[in-house]
């Protein structure tokens, strides 16, 4: 972890995403509406990876910021930031949308190209601060590392899953997700 | 702890386990700091990548989710990790027991702890053990509902209050514990045994408890106007 005080502030000077969860903890709609500007992007950009669809993608978006709504008065400041609590809650959603539907209809999208866009004007110049961040990051793991941790994460597959779409001993991808993880924090920090 | 379990740490902060795998994680992440620690951080990676994706929803879709929020009820705060683990422990204690509810106060946290009055272990005890705490300031209020008796112990940085001498409210409604900052309420629990009593953690300054009657199960804000408001500092 880097020092508290070098952490990354996004460039348009937006507020405070921590200071806002605890507004809204105690019910101040207006801070929810900012946590919203804030961190809509970040939450519908990582559903709509996760579960493709963007009706869908919509809907998780909406169960993410309603389960923070509820749930804000019961987030610890001492467990880590805000954020990653709301990203957090965002993934869970998408893994358990893309799930459910799996039990449907599973589409191998495990070399799929990525097909949504990052242009958007709005986020532009946090987004690209953060993602140059995590693509060079990213670019440090070993290509296991790397495609255990995304097929987990950007598919919703668990590790045993992934252990059988790459042919690969379970032990195996349970400590190359573990490995790459902790490779992009230990990257990450250094960035910060 | 177990290696091969702890090696589990990167599938479950980004929810690779099964349910079923998730759970058992869940558990050994009470006994094992260092893997909670682990899963934040790598949770806090994990969460950089995702944000990474960033793309902006449709614009209908906020004023759709503000819509929602503003019918939505917040749930009060919870059961610090401690607390949980406490429950988990006590649980066949607890079950008889009264709701054990955490209270943010600005930027820290307090505990109230309801209870039986009649048991002496376990959370029963920190409502005893502030009363009589060797540095403990008692004072008794007289209210519209009856008496209500509030310790604090600098020594222990905790306050209870005894809610004995409050008369029984019908079925219909509880008495409802407040915490009030800066004119802001926040639910602090529902007293569901008068006998109870509860302690927690001593506030921040500034910070006052008042308690108000409400319907039955507790309300998101208060109803009626409190009838005992005390500043712990006072006491």
């Amino acid at each position: 972890m880097g020092e508290p005080g070098l952490r990354l502030v996004p460039a348009g000077g937006g507020a405070d995403v921590d200071v806002l969860v605890g507004r809204v903890a105690r019910g101040d709609a207006s801070a929810f509406e900012a946590l919203y500007d804030e961190l809509s992007s970040a939450v519908f950009g990582l559903a709509r990876r996760v579960v493709r669809d963007p009706a869908r993608a919509e809907d998780v978006t909406q169960e993410v910021f309603l389960e923070v709504w509820r749930k804000a008065a019961r987030f610890d400041s001492g467990l880590g930031r805000a954020k990653t609590w709301v990203m957090t809650i965002a993934h869970r959603r998408a893994v358990d949308a893309v799930r459910r539907s799996e039990s449907q209809k599973r589409q191998d999208e495990r070399t799929a190209p990525e097909e949504v866009s990052h242009d958007e004007p709005a986020d532009a110049v946090i987004a690209a601060e953060e993602q140059g961040a995590v693509r060079e990051c990213l670019e440090t793991l070993t290509d296991l590392q790397l495609e255990s941790v995304r097929l987990a994460y950007f598919n919703g597959y668990t590790y045993s899953e992934v252990a059988t779409l790459l042919e690969k001993p379970l032990p195996t991808i349970k400590t190359r997700m573990r490995d790459g993880l902790i490779r992009l924090r230990d990257c990450l920090g250094g960035h910060r | 702890m177990s290696t091969d379990l702890h090696t589990l740490s990167g599938a479950y902060a980004i929810d690779a386990l099964s349910e079923e795998e998730a759970r058992e994680f869940d558990r050994h992440l009470e006994e094992c700091p260092a893997c909670r620690e682990e899963v934040r951080e790598l949770r806090a990676a994990a969460a950089q990548m995702g944000a990474a994706e960033a793309l902006a929803p449709p614009p209908a879709l906020k004023s759709r989710v503000l819509a929602a929020a503003d019918q939505l009820p917040q749930l009060p705060p919870r059961v610090s990790r401690l607390e949980a683990v406490r429950k988990r422990r006590w649980s066949a204690w607890l079950v008889a027991a009264a709701a054990v509810v955490v209270l943010a106060l600005g930027g820290g946290v307090a505990v109230f702890e309801s209870q039986r009055g009649e048991n002496q272990s376990g959370f029963a005890a920190t409502v005893a053990q502030v009363f009589q705490a060797g540095d403990a300031r008692t004072k008794t209020v007289q209210t519209a509902h009856g008496s209500l008796t509030v310790a604090t112990s600098p020594s222990m940085g905790r306050m209870a209050v005894r809610t004995d001498g409050l008369k029984p409210l019908s079925g219909r409604h509880v008495y409802q514990l407040w915490a009030i900052h800066s004119g802001v309420p926040t639910s602090a629990g529902v007293v569901k045994n008068l006998r109870a009593g509860a302690a927690m953690a001593m506030p921040s300054r500034g910070t006052t408890v008042a308690i108000t009657v409400e319907p039955e199960g507790g309300s998101e804000q208060p109803t009626t106007a409190p009838f005992v408001r005390v500043d712990p500092r006072s006491v």
